[in-house]
């Protein structure tokens, strides 16, 4: 026979998929039951994941040390007199500056909302963190259309608007003050996207408050420069009728970002429960199984196969179904984030726009679905080094 | 009449069964030569699966010594007693013990996958046994589509397909009906004429134990009797009371 001349070698290739995945359909309904618990999971760990994913974007996308924010130090929201803005704008370090009204509408009476913020358009590029790259020739459709905007991206696709369109709103921030809008172009940043600009000139105009401003921004040269031109502010209106905070973008994001962080940490905590929950269930999977098979475990090393080729063959499995129902689950929500935004689906799911599920969470999911594989098969793996082949032998007989 | 291949020297073996020592095997010395198909016989608790375990290299003896075509295995550590195992013994079973969710074809490959063999010839070496156990037809069956009988034949394949130089068979008929048991002891008596494979055969069954050359009897842990033992030069038996 040919095998005199063969030298043995345990060789884990492609030979030994077929009873990897011969296994894998041994029990199929444990085995479906199985992968459908972490496909579960996975979808709640891939939302949750967005949640905090995108939170965490929009504070790192506003952290700058080299923008400083100007509000008034006590009310909120902030409000001062604009007559103050070229008093700060001149302020010694200064490179550039902005203004911010805020104007929150009501897009239809399904409650849909938006937050507007009417602006300088000249500097628009220059002074928001995420629109560094956009087409100037936006910038340009602004300054031709006055009640032009800009919309965010999600914006867009929650009420399935396009460009060139108009529309009017219903404000809660200046109630009766309804503007009129043209939809001149899309923000590609996700910062923005449930955000629209307008023009400042449009908006005092268009509600008639001549004298107020919210926030002003200022672009100063380096921290060092940020910090003076901070005091410089603060001091310059010290004995004034409202007084100013100036402080960088920075310092402002990190204070909001202290209270948010609590309900990303609680929602954190929540997912590693389910986590450990997972590796539980599937550790008790994995068990039965070695428990069922452990004869069968004991005839493939009578027959001359390693103990951790065993050993590799339960974990392989429970990886393999933790992958692959990771992979279906990150899977899922991501196509349920493309179909709601193509209006594909029968309704709309809101939160979705809020917090789409990006592509790369695809290979997230199917990463902690191998993990949470590995993780539970371990222990009944270690389980079957246990198995003693004359145990099993003299069963037989 | 050919030389001797298995040595078992002064072979003892003591479990522990709770605070309880068992003693399975009281000095066993035993022979058996190239070639040669014997039979184990003895009641339960005998020794004789013990024995059995030992000179397959399934365990290790309290004391004493098994070589094997040269080879001490006793002495192995339990990977090269693994792959020593997988190139030079082939084992059937009561139970067939087969891969349930496996084909015939898919069950006797299994052992081949650990030899580095193209598929082709893994595909040529399974169809050869296959043949030789008159099972060509049943190539894609699982277990569970196959009679006892002919669960029992893709085990002997199975055992048969590495070319082992030694087939260890437990109770290979103790679950089969007399007509297969029948069938399945002609099939090993032709594997060992034809293919002069060196057979031990534990079994309760004396028709069983007829087929064999030489017949041996276990009692205690101790080899008791040998009948129509056969002259084969070299061999020996020695009986301990």
């Amino acid at each position: 026979m040919i095998i005199a001349n063969c030298k043995l070698k345990i060789d884990p290739v492609l030979k030994f998929l077929n009873l990897f995945l011969k296994n894998l359909g041994r029990n199929k309904v444990r085995t479906t039951l199985t992968a459908l618990a972490v496909i579960v999971l996975v979808v709640i760990y891939t939302f949750a994941a967005t949640v905090t994913d995108t939170i965490n974007r929009f504070f790192d996308s506003h952290s700058s040390q080299s923008r400083l924010m100007v509000r008034e130090k006590w009310l909120i929201p902030s409000c001062f007199p604009i007559r103050y803005v070229p008093k700060i704008a001149s302020v010694s370090g200064v490179e550039d500056w902005t203004v911010w009204h805020f104007y929150g509408v009501f897009f239809d009476d399904a409650g849909h909302a938006g937050a507007g913020i009417a602006t300088r358009i000249d500097n628009l590029r220059e002074m928001h963190p995420g629109l560094e790259n956009l087409d100037p020739a936006l910038i340009d459709a602004m300054k031709r259309e006055r009640t032009g905007v800009l919309m965010g991206q999600r914006l867009m696709e929650q009420m399935n608007w396009r460009v060139g369109q108009r529309f009017s709103v219903n404000s809660f921030t200046h109630p009766g003050k309804n503007l009129q809008f043209k939809i001149v172009g899309v923000l590609g940043a996700d910062a923005w996207s449930r955000n629209f600009f307008f023009r400042q000139d449009y908006y005092r105009e268009g509600v008639g408050d001549m004298d107020d401003v919210n926030i002003v921004w200022l672009r100063v040269s380096d921290v060092e420069t940020g910090k003076r031109v901070a005091a410089d502010v603060e001091h310059l209106f010290q004995t004034s009728r409202a007084k100013l905070r100036a402080e960088t973008e920075s310092a402002g994001v990190s204070r909001v970002a202290s209270r948010t962080k609590t309900v990303i940490n609680i929602i954190n905590f929540v997912v590693a429960i389910l986590l450990i929950d997972m590796v539980i269930v599937l550790a008790n999977s994995i068990s039965m199984t070695v428990r069922e098979r452990r004869v069968e475990m004991a005839i493939l090393k009578i027959l001359g196969f390693q103990p951790s080729f065993i050993l590799v063959m339960v974990i392989g499995e429970a990886v393999a179904v933790g992958a692959g129902g990771g992979l279906l689950g990150a899977g899922l929500a991501y196509a349920f984030t493309w179909l709601n935004s193509a209006g594909q689906l029968p309704f709309r799911i809101d939160f979705l726009v809020e917090f789409p599920v990006p592509a790369k969470f695809i290979l997230h999911g199917f990463v902690v679905g191998a993990l949470v594989g590995f993780a539970g098969s371990v222990i009944p793996a270690l389980g079957t080094r246990k198995v003693r082949v004359a145990e099993a032998f003299s069963d037989a007989g | 009449m050919s030389e001797p291949i298995i040595f078992v020297d002064d072979l003892h073996k003591v479990y522990r069964t709770g605070s309880v020592l068992v003693r399975a095997l009281r000095g066993i010395d035993f022979e058996m030569a190239a070639g040669e198909f014997v039979s184990l016989m003895g009641p339960s608790g005998s020794g004789k699966s013990t024995l059995l375990n030992l000179i397959a290299g399934l365990d290790k003896p309290t004391s004493g010594r098994v070589t094997i075509g040269g080879q001490v295995i006793s002495d192995m550590d339990e990977a090269t007693v693994a792959r020593w195992r997988s190139a030079h013994v082939g084992f059937v079973f009561q139970f067939y013990h087969l891969i349930p969710v496996l084909t015939a074809y898919e069950n006797v490959e299994l052992p081949l996958l650990l030899f580095n063999m193209s598929a082709a010839q893994r595909r040529q070496q399974v169809l050869t046994v296959l043949e030789l156990v008159s099972l060509s037809h049943r190539l894609t069956h699982r277990p569970g589509q196959l009679s006892g009988g002919e669960q029992q034949r893709v085990g002997i394949a199975r055992a048969l397909v590495t070319d082992p130089m030694l087939i260890v068979a437990d109770e290979p008929t103790g679950d089969l009906d007399t007509h297969t048991s029948d069938e399945i002891l002609d099939l090993m008596q032709a594997v060992h004429e034809s293919l002069e494979k060196t057979i031990l055969l534990v079994t309760h069954d004396p028709r069983a134990a007829g087929r064999a050359q030489r017949r041996v009897q276990m009692d205690s842990g101790r080899l008791s009797v040998e009948t129509e033992a056969l002259q084969i030069d070299n061999c020996k038996l020695q009986i301990e009371n």
